[in-house]
């Protein structure tokens, strides 16, 4: 039989370019098979594409919130200044144990004095103390004007910045003058096209001042207006609003200190309360960064939340893709049949499927996107959040999508590939 | 030494069906040469599918050797098999096994994909085999927009496109009728004048006949192999007078159209 094993001229071989050229023509083949397919099958493609696109839009809505959210909590945090420490009666980003703060002292002017008098680092300090007010001029009124009571330290230890006039001098908190500075929001509502300065407003019920000087504006921060603000001196303040209003104490320090400052801050309150060595803090000194902390662990439950819709999405739409995919191979039985008698090997089968499945996953995957980034838009013109499409989220979709397609078109393209050609050329 | 194009060395092929075994094919030993037009003819449940299915590549026998073109085929993996079929078998079947949406073209350019054949060699290959068949002016048509004759001379332009070794034919006339039927056989008498090998399973010993060789089957074994006329005639004898009285309508008409 020796002959047998040499290959004789009658048997033709595929060189490794033609077989090149066959995959070639094998995958465009597919693709026009698999477009053919759903373009016949419209309902049936619809609806698979359906389920995709909206689980993939829901998933890119929940992180899209989630990273506008982020994004806006941290532009705020920064005005606040990483230098910056706070001097509070509540330890910030801690939500849980908020009844261990509850009785602690408020911070008071007494406070501030000490830090004032005994620290050495810091660049600034500046108390600040808040409330809502009605503020009014003339016969117009505005309510929900977040008032604060601070001193000259208050631009340094914030970054805000004056547009026009001046700020509050040591002087105004001297004299408990009758002063004023505001935002952007009460400027337009009071003197569209008018010169503030040297008008006299009204805060609240008792107190009247005069406005010095205006401030830059701001913008939004958690979808709320940092510019309908006022600010009066401290003593103002709390002799038109009471003393019983606890303060943050504002200690800005020096670049790469912060660590020395907040210990000095810390050593400073401690003696000015009389806290023995064994006795705990009965203040916090915060920092924006625990803040931050604080928020993370809220934005991961969201997070959570994300992940588990794209979970379930991914699983509901691959059985989707699955179901569909397993109804195209039993109606194609004999067309596998034909295929594989013609000379597709099994991966040619197999392939033709998987390119079926992954193309309707994709156009899911792209609905899905435009779905998202025309929720993006809604949500961007509707809601104060400032909402975008992530070009990562765009990419994210697509991938995910074609590998949804692949993962959950696998099972039913190998039923197809591993037909027998026989069987399946006699299906009816 | 001139190897025989096909050769079937004492092929066996069994069917587990769990509790028994049933023969298909017992001890099937024959060869058939190139150019040649050979009729395998047998009744349903023969085992004249099987061994199609078998000299299709689309099946290994359980024992003994098939060679085609000298090369052992029992040995080759499941995608060397659809190599071959796609490089030395053209199938043409009874229900003719067209690709329902694609059109005459598409379905007879098909093979050529799993060739490597560039799209526009594989376009005039493909209308070259059409005119072959005489289809040249229903390329665009689908399966369902053409007669049964005309789908079947697409299947037969299909089988032709990868100029093959070996024309397959299952029953070509089976879905057919006689006139359309008889049309087909004109075209693979003409094909095999043109030098194609060609093997045509049958039930009909009426066309049997028409064959220069047939092969009967009969329950897994052959029982007969000569001139095809002689094969069918004395199966027919056996049958009785009618048939036989059928078989020399058929064989004059041959005559007439071979000479006329």
């Amino acid at each position: 039989m020796a002959e047998a094993a040499l290959p004789l001229p009658t048997v033709r071989e595929l060189t490794i370019l033609r077989k090149a050229r066959r995959f070639l023509a094998e995958l465009r083949d597919a693709v026009v098979q698999a477009a053919t397919s759903m373009v016949s099958h419209k309902l049936r493609a619809t609806l698979t594409i359906a389920g995709i696109s909206i689980g993939i839009m829901a998933v890119i809505i929940i992180f899209m919130v989630e990273a506008g959210m982020q994004s806006s909590f941290k532009k705020q945090l920064n005005t606040l200044g990483p230098n910056t420490l706070f001097v509070h009666k509540w330890k910030w980003g801690s939500g849980n144990d908020w009844w261990k703060y509850k009785n602690r002292p408020n911070v008071t002017t007494l406070d501030w004095h000490a830090l004032a008098g005994n620290t050495r680092l810091p660049v600034a300090i500046a108390p600040i103390v808040n409330t809502n007010a009605v503020v009014a001029y003339g016969v117009k009124e505005v309510k929900n004007v977040d008032t604060r009571g601070t001193t000259d330290g208050y631009l340094d230890a914030t970054g805000w910045t004056v547009k026009r006039g001046r700020f509050l001098s040591e002087l105004d908190y001297e004299l408990g003058s009758d002063v004023c500075v505001i935002g952007a929001d009460l400027e337009d509502a009071f003197f569209k096209n008018q010169e503030p300065l040297g008008h006299e407003l009204r805060v609240g019920s008792t107190m009247r001042c005069t406005v010095v000087g205006t401030f830059v504006r701001k913008g939004n921060a958690f979808g709320q207006s940092q510019d309908l603000r006022i600010v009066i001196p401290l003593s103002a303040f709390l002799r038109n609003f009471g003393t019983k209003r606890g303060l943050v104490i504002a200690v800005v320090a020096p670049e790469g200190k912060v660590r020395e400052t907040e210990d000095e801050v810390v050593a400073v309150m401690r003696n000015a309360r009389r806290l023995g060595p064994e006795q705990e803090d009965t203040f916090s000194v915060n920092r924006q960064d625990k803040l931050l902390e604080g928020f993370n662990q809220t934005m991961m439950a969201t997070n959570i939340t994300g992940i588990l819709v794209g979970v379930i999405t991914a699983l509901v739409a691959g059985i989707g893709i699955m179901n569909i995919l397993l109804v195209s191979v039993k109606e194609r039985t004999r067309e596998i049949g034909i295929r594989r008698a013609l000379g597709a090997r099994r991966s040619s089968i197999l392939m033709q499927f998987l390119c079926e499945a992954v193309m309707v996953s994709l156009v899911g995957g792209f609905a899905g996107i435009a779905l998202g980034a025309g929720a993006a838009a809604l949500i961007d013109a509707v809601t104060p959040l400032a909402a975008s499409v992530d070009p990562r989220v765009v990419l994210g979709g697509v991938v995910g999508s074609f590998f949804l397609g692949a993962t959950f078109g696998l099972w039913p393209a190998m039923t197809a590939a591993f037909l027998h050609p026989i069987e399946a050329l006699r299906y009816e | 030494m001139a190897m025989a194009l096909i050769e079937l060395d004492h092929i066996v092929k069994t069917y587990d069906l769990g509790l028994s075994k049933v023969p298909a094919l017992r001890d099937i030993h024959f060869s058939i040469e190139r150019g040649e037009f050979v009729a395998i003819v047998g009744q349903s449940g023969s085992g004249k599918s099987t061994l199609m299915n078998i000299i299709g590549c689309l099946d290994v026998p359980t024992e003994g050797h098939y060679r085609l073109g000298g090369r052992d085929v029992g040995d080759l993996s499941d995608d060397e098999l659809a190599d071959v079929r796609n490089l030395e078998i053209g199938f043409i079947f009874q229900s003719f096994q067209l690709l329902p949406r694609a059109s005459a073209l598409e379905n007879v350019e098909l093979p050529l994909i799993y060739r490597g054949v560039s799209k526009k060699e594989r376009r005039e290959r493909a209308i070259q085999a059409l005119e072959i068949v005489q289809l040249a002016d229903r390329m665009t048509h689908r399966p369902a927009e053409l007669s049964g004759g005309q789908r079947q001379r697409v299947a037969i332009a299909r089988a032709l496109v990868t100029q093959p070794s070996l024309l397959l034919a299952d029953e070509p006339t089976g879905n057919l009728d006689s006139r359309t039927g008889e049309d087909i056989v004109q075209l693979f008498l003409e094909l095999h004048q043109k030098g194609n090998t060609i093997i045509l399973v049958t039930h009909e010993p009426k066309l049997a006949a028409r064959c220069p060789r047939a092969v009967r089957i009969v329950d897994g074994l052959v029982i007969a192999d000569g001139p095809g006329r002689a094969v069918a005639m004395a199966n027919a004898e056996a049958l009785g007078a009618e048939a036989v009285a059928q078989l020399l309508a058929a064989q004059q008409a041959t005559e007439v159209q071979r000479h006329g």
